[in-house]
């Protein structure tokens, strides 16, 4: 594994309306690595994704957060994306008449002009997205389909997938990617994760239950609580959270060292 | 919409949606139906929507601009009428709309 670091976190303060959220994330993650969040509800999971993508309506209270070496805290969200970072939303939003062939095709070409390559044609970018739809098993009319308008919530998470492995991110965000999934679209979500997995790229895997870490097998948990990281472990922590629950963790880091 | 007298079984269905981009507007659809034969079934309906801060953080995360959101949005939105213009009109529409979008955003 390189060292290589990609994503930085340092003392990362944020919140909504002038309540904190996030109270000091520090967080590294290098190349290579696969990375869970895991963590009780209200815990600034999301929060964390939210500010780490660039969304609009968080505070930031202090601290930084640095990707392959540039700072993002004065990037957009979209200049964000064109470093290679990539969310995958909890709830992704629905697009009427904007068929998901066509969003794609824009966010790519958007992306490869940023970086300054050529923007891919009609006939490139169909071949290309129908391999990459092949390789996740997705029927065909879901290219030709209004973007997740009408989707089952599978089919929504499916979506986003796609569209991370059509990206092909440096760096993808999970967020809670496996709520409300059954065994085989979480399957397909973990396929899809995995197969992004290299020695250049990372994946950071946030999720309530440890049964998606089953089939992304993270080299890192985290717990998150109250807007801190209170425990750092390998990935058998995990499994000790599916078994004991939160208590003893929080109960931990409570007590003075 | 009018129905007169003679129109026996006449079918009539007006659909208005409308979209809100910024949070300086708001839309007021007025369906005018005056209907002179019982036998008439008339429907009418109408939607509001908006472009959601969502929907385009969605594109931005993507890595789509803004502006080019706003205009994938709209025309998304606008697609189905469109599509039952006259081709050379379709294309012109779609040409002033992406005129009258520069700079209504950022």
């Amino acid at each position: 594994m390189s060292n290589k670091s990609l994503l930085r976190i340092n003392n990362l303060q944020a919140g909504v309306e002038g309540r904190a959220i996030l109270k000091g994330i520090n967080l590294e993650i290098n190349a290579g690595e696969v990375h869970a969040i895991m963590g009780p509800n209200g815990s600034g999971k999301s929060t964390l994704a939210s500010v780490i993508a660039g969304r609009e309506g968080y505070e930031i209270l202090g601290g930084e957060i640095e990707f392959r070496g540039e700072d993002l805290m004065d990037m957009e969200a979209d200049e964000r994306a064109h470093l290679g970072l990539f969310l995958a939303f909890q709830y992704p939003v629905e697009i009427p008449g904007v068929n998901t062939t066509y969003f794609l095709k824009s966010a790519i070409n958007e992306t490869r002009k940023a970086r300054g390559e050529k923007e891919l044609d009609a006939v490139e970018f169909l071949k290309f997205i129908k391999s990459k739809a092949k390789l996740l098993d997705l029927p065909e009319d879901f290219l030709k389909r209004s973007l997740n308008v009408g989707f089952s919530g599978g089919e929504k998470k499916r979506n986003e997938i796609f569209q991370m492995a059509a990206l092909e991110p440096v760096m993808a965000v999970l967020d809670e990617t496996d709520s409300g999934l059954d065994i085989d679209a979480l399957k397909v979500v973990a396929n899809g994760v995995n197969q992004l997995r290299g020695p250049e790229s990372a994946q950071l895997v946030i999720t309530h239950y440890q049964r998606l870490l089953d089939y992304i097998v993270p080299d890192v948990v985290h717990v998150l609580h109250d807007g801190r990281i209170i425990k750092t472990g390998p990935k058998e922590l995990a499994h000790e959270l599916e078994d004991k629950g939160y208590d003893w963790v929080i109960k931990e880091a409570e007590q003075p060292a | 919409m009018q129905a007169r007298k003679s129109a026996e079984q006449a079918r009539n269905f007006s659909q208005c949606d409308s979209l809100l981009i910024g949070d300086q507007c708001g839309a007021h659809t007025f369906p005018y139906i005056e209907v002179k034969n019982t036998t008439a079934s008339v429907e009418h309906e109408a939607t509001t929507s908006k472009i959601g801060e969502d929907q385009i953080f969605y594109c931005n995360q993507r890595g789509i601009s803004t502006q080019d959101a706003v205009n994938m949005i709209v025309n998304g939105f606008c697609k189905e009428v469109f599509r039952e213009l006259p081709m050379e009109f379709a294309v012109e529409a779609q040409k002033l709309l992406g005129v009258s979008l520069e700079g209504s955003v950022g």
